[in-house]
């Protein structure tokens, strides 16, 4: 019975997108990865517009002081089990805006990352194995 | 009480199909945008993965409704698609049958956009509003059609007398006469509309109201509410398949190779009414806006549903 679901779970994994003060590349990427050409539905990967139907959220840029709390308050709207993928440089390690005073990132000091996608923006093929990744680690 | 048993019996089978329905539709719609898509049994495992995951209840939710109405929505949907395939099985019917398949099916959509105006988020209430104005712009259409073929077959409110006057009258009804062929055409066109696909998505936009009223439900919940979806498709499209294009070739499949293929027969007529209806128009057109969509329905569908029920009073 736990299979069954498990096995689910990596099977269908909804996706939850958000800009944390991304410049929009990796945003673009993501898009792309959804694209016919790269197909993440195949996979059973689904853009959702709310963080209530999603098991994976997907984190883009430094992570603003702005953005803090709302990033805090969306990955405690998506109910248990759930994954959470950064993609880009930024998200991982503040990059280029690393010591601004309006930088509150890398985004795993403020939440847990299950997989980093590194990459300025990272390649579709990159964010769809991150999130394949986090899948079968965290679910599986 | 033979039929109730046939009719208990077909309630999981109504699960299996119109889950699967749903995994063909995805699947050729992603065909069409050559992609590879989805494998079929993905609805399945949305379901079961949605079924076991965390329920949220936000605090702003009126707490008893938000609960009770996906099972609802799901309960009467999936009864509202057992009771013609049941029918189809058994080979009867009672008395009025059609009306209480249509009010099921009315009542699943209902519901879903009650709970979602119940859960205090905005989005769920503009979805509300929007649901009702498309209610009462394809339901006036839809009931028409289906008055106008009873007066057809009968005049007879069983959902089996109507199979029954095309076997007997040896064509489909939508062959046969002038007013029932209008009718069929009004009933495929409120389709689409009904169930809530891409071209009249309006109530639950994704990128517009965020699934409308959808929008807070979570976990098991949200996994009942596709259920309630996904069944008042097939139910749809069976009932748009049967009322209107049942060949009596269909039954006379039974006589040389079982029941079991006319059964068959019934459900893969209801698939490519389906794929007609459903999956060819969400992946052609682009959302309507709500004023838009209300008058393709009071323009085009509603003016055909009167012509057929007159011309059918006048015996065309």
């Amino acid at each position: 019975m736990w299979k069954i679901a498990s096995r689910s779970r990596i099977k269908s994994p909804w996706i939850f997108h958000l800009n944390t003060g991304s410049c929009n590349g990796c945003d673009i990427e993501i898009v792309a990865a959804l694209t016919p050409r790269y197909d993440a539905e195949r996979l059973g990967c689904v853009l959702v517009g709310s963080p209530r139907h999603a098991d994976v959220l997907i984190l883009t840029g430094p992570l603003t002081s702005q953005m803090m709390p709302r990033v805090v308050r969306v990955y405690e709207q998506i109910p248990e089990p759930k994954a959470v993928v950064a993609v880009g440089s930024c998200a991982i390690s503040g990059a280029p805006f690393l010591g601004s005073y309006s930088i509150e990132g890398p985004l795993d000091r403020i939440i847990p990352v299950d997989v980093y996608v590194a990459g300025c923006p990272p390649r579709p093929e990159a964010i769809i194995r991150g999130i394949v990744t986090a899948v079968k680690r965290k679910f599986g | 009480m033979i039929a109730l048993e046939i009719l208990l019996a077909t309630l999981p089978l109504v699960f299996l199909l119109s889950l699967l329905f749903e995994g063909i539709d995805r699947k050729v719609h992603a065909r069409m945008q050559r992609r590879i898509g989805p494998p079929i049994i993905q609805p399945f495992y949305d379901f079961i993965k949605l079924l076991v995951k965390e329920n949220i209840v936000p605090t702003t939710a009126a707490r008893s409704i938000f609960n009770a109405s996906p099972s609802l929505a799901a309960a009467s949907s999936i009864v509202g698609a057992a009771i013609p395939l049941a029918n189809l099985i058994a080979r009867t019917g009672i008395i009025g049958d059609l009306i209480l398949v249509m009010y099921l099916l009315t009542m699943s959509s209902i519901m879903i956009v009650v709970g979602g105006s119940s859960s205090g988020n905005p989005y769920g209430a503009v979805g509300f509003s929007r649901k009702i104005m498309m209610l009462i712009g394809y339901e006036i259409p839809l009931l028409i059609s289906v008055v106008s073929i009873s007066i057809k077959a009968g005049p007879s409110l069983i959902y089996y007398d109507i199979i029954l006057a095309q076997i007997k009258s040896d064509k489909c009804l939508a062959c046969a006469y002038i007013s029932s062929a209008t009718a069929a055409l009004t009933f495929l066109l409120c389709i689409s509309a009904a169930v809530g696909v891409v071209p009249f998505d309006i109530p639950e936009a994704k990128t517009e109201v965020i699934h409308g009223p959808l929008i807070e439900y979570s976990g098991p919940q949200l996994a009942l509410l596709k259920l309630a979806k996904s069944s008042t498709i097939f139910s749809l499209s069976l009932l748009a398949f049967t009322l209107f294009f049942y060949f009596p070739t269909i039954y006379e499949l039974s006589i040389v190779l079982g029941e079991i293929a006319t059964l068959g027969a019934c459900l893969l007529g209801s698939l490519m009414v389906m794929l007609l209806t459903v999956t060819l128009p969400r992946t052609v057109f682009a959302r309507l806006k709500i004023g838009q969509a209300f008058k393709t329905y009071w323009f085009f569908p509603l003016p055909m549903a009167i012509t057929s029920l007159m011309l059918s009073v006048l015996g065309w």
